[in-house]
């Protein structure tokens, strides 16, 4: 330390205890240099396409090419476009359902194994071990699992609860509901880790207290404990909202957007009128626009949720 | 003493649990029950993929029905495996993923690292203006920008390219404040040192700041990794060529165009999945760290 002697004096504008870290200023082609690399693939790969897709919205372009101004005609389009509504339904269905399952299962999972119990530390990893499945792969596994001779219906048979096989995937009533479970039983894996570390970030001495005074586990866990763990709870439904406004994968494996139309989600509904069979480019940059609207009110609450909290 | 402190008896032992101090004793009602509700947690966890190992592991003469006394396989083969690495084309699929696996990882870390030490340690006009631009554009779904990228991509050439899989997610705005955060960690002394005995900021950056933060370097390496094993939308669009299919892409193909043989596709499904598991096991601290970290910024 001798060596930074010197130059310390001349940095050290206070004493140390208020001193601000100091950031370095360098001649004008240093940072740029730092940031450049991400810049020139964020503005190819994100601020154009960004650009790209208002402008998009507004013609009648085809992914193939051409395509001229045609004002609002797409979103008057979109407005009186039933198949659209419907999978804005669905979307916001699969989000009343799965959200609050994926929310209350985690958080009964990492109160669960909150505990020193033996065994809890082999079971948080296998719990955990769906976070890192590729959700494709997971959807053709469940594709098979929920298939009229897949594991369900042989376990609801071998249980003597259905005689007849149930038809998860087929039936367009039911179809929506088995690709929740699949987005359930792959999102508790993460959503259970973050509030695990939240309720391991929880202080016991309340809890000790609430003990001493008499109070059951279920009433310290549920007026002492989960309290303390509402921000992240909170979190986490969001960030399970937004990932069902997303959903793509679970019905494009699983099902295909069928029976019929029963399980066309947004995106789906996006891939399939500007990408594959659809090509019709303008009109599915209208469809992103307004799934895009739909994200920003959710990060909209979150934002409102937060401040309240803080307030 | 009431009834519930009674049934769990003063502090004795204390067992550590991650850090924090467990201060009772359980009782046997509480593991009992406790083991019994993880058991049911952990065989809805586990058991479809034991069933799709089962399968994986019958041969074409043995039904896949008629669970669980059919759970075990009478005569486990390894056919479908050596069907899955031969009759399709798993090899090439894995061969695709780790490419883009490979350059996903180094465009990630590069450009991260890069970025995150910018925003850590330099001041620069419209640093504030980018922090704010890049925490925007955090909420921006990929698939609103989709159709507009396939456009873009194909438009400069990359379409059905590995580099076109690559490139559109190459930033990840998690990583750059990762990295953020760890360049922010590193003691300003080191650089007052490394400044007087004349290193520039190229030399700097290079020798003194990098081997200061290698532990979020693999974190954000190990994030990135698991990312790209799971990208799917992406490939998906910009691949038209099944030859250049990864893994997933590639697997949900070959499970969904023709009547393929069920136990062959599990099979290829459980190969797939193992990388993945393999670095979960053995890097789970870093998974959690940035998990946890990237949860904070969402």
């Amino acid at each position: 330390m001798t060596l930074a002697a010197p130059a310390a004096t001349v940095a050290t504008d206070g004493p140390p205890p208020t001193r601000r870290p100091r950031i370095r200023r360098h001649r004008w082609f240093v940072p740029l240099a730092f940031i450049a690399p991400t810049l020139a693939i964020q503005a190819t790969f994100l601020f154009l396409p960004l650009i790209n897709t208002f402008v998009l919205a507004f013609t009648n372009a085809s992914t193939i090419g051409g395509g001229t101004f045609v004002g609002l005609s797409n979103f008057t389009t979109l407005a009186s476009d039933g198949a659209f509504w419907a999978a804005v339904g669905r979307t916001f269905l699969y989000m009343a359902v799965a959200v609050p399952a994926i929310t209350v299962i985690s958080l009964s999972v990492a109160v669960l194994v909150n505990t020193s119990v033996r065994g809890a530390s082999i079971v948080r990893p296998i719990l955990f071990s769906p976070l890192v499945m590729p959700m494709a792969v997971v959807a053709v596994v469940f594709q098979y699992v929920l298939s009229s001779d897949g594991l369900a219906n042989q376990l609801l048979q071998g249980l003597r609860i259905t005689t007849a096989p149930v038809p998860f995937l087929n039936d367009s009533d039911l179809a929506l509901f088995s690709l929740m479970s699949v987005t359930v039983w792959k999102g508790c894996a993460l959503y259970t880790l973050i509030l695990l570390a939240a309720l391991q970030n929880v202080s016991r001495d309340l809890d000790e207290a609430a003990q001493l005074d008499g109070a059951s586990w279920w009433k310290r866990t549920l007026r002492v404990t989960l309290p303390q763990v509402q921000g992240t709870t909170t979190l986490v439904a969001i960030l399970a909202a937004i990932a069902t406004l997303r959903v793509f994968t679970e019905p494009f494996v699983m099902t295909g957007g069928g029976p019929g139309s029963s399980t066309e989600t947004i995106v789906l509904y996006l891939f399939q009128r500007g990408i594959n069979p659809g090509t019709d480019a303008g009109y599915a940059s209208a469809v992103s626009l307004v799934l895009f609207v739909f994200v920003l009110a959710v990060a909209a609450v979150s934002w409102l949720v937060s401040r309240r909290d803080r307030a | 003493m009431s009834a519930p402190t009674a049934q769990r008896p003063a502090p004795s032992g204390t067992v550590p649990l991650r850090g924090l101090k467990q201060r009772e004793r359980i009782s046997t009602k509480e593991k009992l029950i406790r083991w019994a509700l993880m058991l049911v947690a952990v065989m809805i966890v586990l058991g479809p993929l034991l069933w799709q190992l089962s399968n994986a592991l019958k041969g074409a003469g043995e039904t896949t029905v008629g669970f669980p006394s059919t759970l075990i396989p009478r005569n486990p083969t390894l056919d479908n495996f050596v069907t899955a690495f031969t009759a399709i084309p798993l090899p090439t699929y894995l061969l695709n993923s780790a490419l883009i696996a490979v350059m996903g990882v180094t465009a990630n870390v590069v450009l991260a690292t890069l970025t995150g030490y910018a925003l850590a340690r330099i001041r620069f006009r419209g640093r504030g203006i980018y922090i704010a631009v890049l925490l925007a554009t955090a909420v921006l779904p990929f698939e609103v920008i989709l159709v507009s990228t396939l456009l873009v991509t194909r438009g400069i050439g990359l379409q059905n390219t590995l580099v076109g899989v690559v490139l559109p997610q190459a930033v990840s705005i998690v990583s750059i404040f990762v990295m953020r955060q760890a360049f922010r960690n590193v003691p300003h002394e080191l650089e007052e040192a490394a400044t007087v005995d004349g290193a520039g900021p190229f030399r700097l950056f290079s020798s003194i700041m990098l081997p200061s933060v290698r532990g979020s370097l693999a974190v954000i390496a190990v994030l990135g990794f698991l990312d790209s094993w799971d990208h799917f939308i992406w490939p998906l669009v910009i691949l038209s060529d099944p030859d250049k299919y990864p893994v997933n892409v590639g697997v949900q193909f070959l499970s969904g165009t023709f009547s393929a043989d069920q136990r062959v596709i599990s099979a290829a499904a459980l190969v797939v999945m193992v990388p993945p598991l393999l670095v979960y096991f053995f890097m789970q601290k870093q998974i959690f760290k940035g998990l946890a970290e990237g949860a904070l910024k969402g």
